[in-house]
């Protein structure tokens, strides 16, 4: 009954890293578009964040024949990685609009998308917090906007009910609004599961990899077209997904896709030691204005308190993107202070900056057969891709079966959920859970700020998308993250991923080629050297 | 969960917690168990590999001689290994109840408990994050360490972390780090501080001029890394420019307070500083600190003479 010429059913998907030799291991080492087999794809997926892994997973149950695709060397690596992890409840979006809508049917889902992925979600709740007269006023409002998207539950708070609940918000609170279904989740592991059932399902992954261009079939019809990745190979294709992101305007513009302007706006954060974590107990939401949401104090499901994000647009291909600035910093302090008291006296442990996808045309930009048949153009999402990453991918589905006549079949062995695993993320802690399988690496900490073992390194390692850089590690299994940003763990773990992989230490990077751990184009000495 | 007695419990097998150790056996105090996390007891100075021609980087006072920290650790080791100390490698305390002076541990056996009568905390200290500096932002890229990973890749793989290093401090722990650069064939590194003159006092300087003799720029206000992936340049608010390969962190340390303030214990913040009663006790009744995790930077003979001196302290309490 198999529709489209190569696919078979559990057959699992290829994952691999265009790097170059000796970089990670042969096995998963891309050479040649060959490897992936000579029928062209029913899809590429170009990106893969959040979204792009989203709508992988949604394709992965039909009989498709799918590959994603990023630029980057991990999956969830661009503007994915860096965010404040919130699931919202779209009290706040303008009612009406797609991202409303979608954010409405993603509530309802998310408990139950969020069990079969095994993605943690803390449901906190959220407090937005009005500290002027005009603020308050403007609570009425806001009430109004949530009851209009069905976010019911949403009420207005006195200053003395905030107090309550919050003993360390600031003196200069008015009142608030309560938001009891806001939630955080761990950003990484969304995309990681994700692309892990993708996989599972035979999604082909091809990290590390740019398109440099689209090479467009001139059949009438259904035309197959070719991307032509940035080292000259062509990767066959029938139907493209642009979901990349900040790079969805360079890449539309190598299809002819219609105008769009992309205007990175940056977001940086500031993340507080562990021990600030008992600051707040909700979310902590200011105002928002017009131009941004403005900077949040919340906890994270790490067990962090995390500040920010500042709102600075940036132009198109600017590199500094995600670079942080010691006064954007100064800038979340200041924000995160006007909500919480004590929070200039808490230990910071690192800063980082995201950069939104921000469209001038409007958030949730989808066209189709944008500039070419089968090609599909989705730009713009921004703070709530996360959220919105499942129930945007069903509405692409939906929409490709009625513009781009996209035909499904129901693949009937296809996984929905992420299978029990050795490794299913951070949190498995193999002897507090009691795991029969524990192992004595187990039981020797490598990173210790965060307590995490050798044997769980390893066990990640192993995990269905190999991890190969530093960064990709890190996001899985929290080493590095702690409060001494590598100071202890740095070089052990770099030696246990050599060990364990068999790639040289020399050629370990942070985040794929080009980020070296030591200085580059060194051999390895003998391990006693004269120096 | 097996529940294990002992008279002390000491946190952390560096030359502070070896001092104690060997302070306390002198004193007749005992059972002990010393508890590393690592897989072997001495400490930083450990990471100080000997080899010929390399850079002597910790000074033996006792006779003014100048040598490697491994040979320092190493007799440090040897006292330690005289004593009839229980020691503990791999092992991490994850959690402390300071009122029962009760320590959950972490080992290759799993989860343990244990009770002592007094608890000496000698979990050291290490560098600050850029984040917890304030005045260096930037990109995220690699090459971005501490010294603790110059020994890393130098001593025990014989790697260059960088070609063009750019060493941010100026302590003796930044130009020892420097040296040790240069004496593997980096550049001249480039050394900046917000100070206006080196952090290092003039005889320091000058016993590591037989290897480096940084470019100095003293005095900057606000740094930013720059680069993708790898860094390129630093940049300062007022358009200073240094070109590098690699960013090395040095100096100021924090000391490791977190089980402390993990358990309610008063700890100053965002400094981490321990609050100290007389004999270096903790606020809790029967929990004494000794080392770096006091604060501020010493070297390991200090560290090792503090802990002998706290040992007295606890013996006092015992």
């Amino acid at each position: 009954m198999t529709q489209f010429g190569t696919w078979q059913p559990k057959i699992r998907g290829r994952l691999y890293y265009n790097w170059p030799r000796g970089t990670c291991e042969e096995a998963l080492r891309f050479t040649g578009s060959e490897q992936l087999g000579l029928e062209p794809y029913d899809l590429v997926i170009i990106g893969a964040g959040v979204v792009g892994c989203g709508l992988a997973y949604q394709l992965s149950q039909y009989e498709l024949r799918v590959l994603l695709v990023d630029r980057l060397h991990d999956v969830g690596e661009g503007t994915s990685k860096a965010n404040s992890a919130i699931i919202h409840t779209g009290y706040d979006a303008k009612p009406g609009t797609l991202e409303s809508e979608l954010l409405q049917e993603a509530r309802a889902a998310w408990p139950d998308l969020a069990a079969r992925l095994k993605i943690p979600v803390d449901p906190i709740g959220g407090i937005m917090l009005s500290v002027t007269d005009e603020q308050e006023r403007q609570l009425t409002a806001a009430e109004k906007n949530a009851h209009a998207n069905q976010a019911t539950d949403v009420r207005i708070l006195s200053a003395a009910e905030i107090r309550e609940r919050e003993p360390n918000a600031s003196p200069d609170v008015r009142g608030g609004l309560l938001v009891p279904g806001e939630s955080v989740g761990d950003p990484f592991m969304a995309s990681i599961a994700y692309a892990e059932v993708a996989l599972a399902n035979g999604v082909d992954i091809l990290l590390g990899t740019g398109i440099a261009g689209v090479e467009l079939g001139q059949a009438p019809g259904a035309p197959v077209h070719h991307l032509v990745t940035d080292d000259g190979h062509r990767l066959p294709a029938r139907r493209i997904i642009n979901v990349a992101g900040l790079g969805s305007r360079r890449l539309a513009d190598g299809y002819g896709g219609g105008a769009f302007d992309i205007n990175p706006r940056r977001g940086q954060f500031v993340l507080f030691d562990k021990c600030a974590r008992s600051l707040v107990r909700h979310m902590l939401l200011p105002m928002p204005s017009a131009h941004t949401k403005g900077v949040l104090v919340s906890p994270t499901i790490f067990g962090n308190l995390l500040a920010g994000p500042t709102a600075e647009d940036l132009p198109l291909d600017d590199p500094e993107a995600t670079h942080t600035t010691v006064e954007g910093i100064r800038k979340v302090m200041e924000g995160g202070s006007r909500l919480v008291n004590g929070l200039t006296q808490q230990p910071v442990i690192a800063t980082y900056a995201g950069a939104r996808c921000a469209c001038n045309q409007g958030s949730y930009m989808i066209r189709y057969n944008d500039g070419a048949p089968g090609v599909v153009t989705v730009t713009g999402v921004r703070s709530t891709g996360l959220t919105t990453s499942n129930s945007l991918a069903r509405y692409l589905v939906d929409g490709m079966q009625k513009e781009l006549g996209l035909e499904l079949f129901s693949d009937t062995v296809a996984l929905n959920a992420r299978p029990e695993s050795a490794w299913p993320g951070w949190w498995r802690r193999p002897f507090e859970d009691g795991v029969s399988d524990a192992r004595s690496d187990h039981g020797c900490a490598v990173c210790f700020c965060e307590v995490i073992s050798e044997g769980e390194i390893r066990d990640a390692l192993d995990s269905p998308i190999r991890p190969r850089t530093m960064d990709a590690l890190k996001r899985r299994t929290r080493a590095l993250m702690g409060r001494c940003q590598g100071f202890d763990c740095k070089v052990p773990l770099a030696e246990l991923v050599s060990g364990h992989t068999g790639i040289g230490i020399e050629q370990l990077t942070n985040n794929g080629p080009g980020s070296e751990l030591v200085a580059p184009g060194q051999t390895v000495c003998p391990k006693e050297v004269s120096v | 969960m097996s529940e294990v007695h002992f008279k002390v419990a000491i946190i952390g097998g560096g030359p502070a917690g070896i001092g104690a150790a060997v302070g306390l056996a002198k004193r007749g105090v005992g059972p002990i168990v010393l508890i590393e996390r690592r897989g072997e007891v001495g400490g930083t100075p450990m990471g100080y590999r000997k080899k010929p021609g390399g850079v002597p980087t910790f000074v033996e006072w006792t006779r003014g001689r100048v040598v490697f920290g491994e040979e320092l650790a190493g007799r440090l080791t040897k006292r330690l290994a005289q004593t009839s100390t229980t020691i503990r490698l791999n092992t991490q305390v994850t959690k402390i109840y300071p009122a029962e002076k009760r320590l959950t541990l972490l080992g290759p056996d799993g989860f343990e408990d244990i009770v002592a009568d007094a608890v000496v905390l000698a979990a050291g200290a290490r560098e600050q994050t850029p984040a917890e500096k304030g005045w260096l932002a930037g990109s995220r890229t690699a090459r971005v360490g501490f010294t603790r990973h110059v020994t890393g890749w130098l001593d025990r793989h014989g790697l260059l972390p960088a070609r063009k290093p750019i060493v941010v401090g100026s302590d003796l722990i930044a130009y020892s780090a420097a040296a040790k650069l240069c004496a593997l064939g980096s550049d001249e590194p480039v050394m900046i501080d917000r100070r206006r003159s080196p952090e290092a006092s003039f005889f320091e300087r000058l016993f590591f001029r037989r290897w480096t003799r940084p470019d100095w720029s003293g005095g900057v206000s606000t740094v930013e890394i720059k680069g993708h992936g790898s860094p390129t340049h630093l940049e300062s608010s007022n358009g200073q420019e240094w070109q590098g390969d690699g960013v090395i962190i040095c100096g100021q340390l924090v000391p490791n307070t977190e089980l402390a303030l993990m358990a309610g214990m008063a700890v100053d913040l965002p400094s981490r500083q321990l609050q100290l009663a007389q004999g270096q006790a903790l606020s809790q009744p029967g929990w004494f600190a000794a080392g770096n995790v006091l604060g501020g930077f010493h070297g390991a003979q200090w560290c090792y003479f503090n802990g002998c001196s706290v040992a007295r302290s606890v013996a006092r309490f015992l």
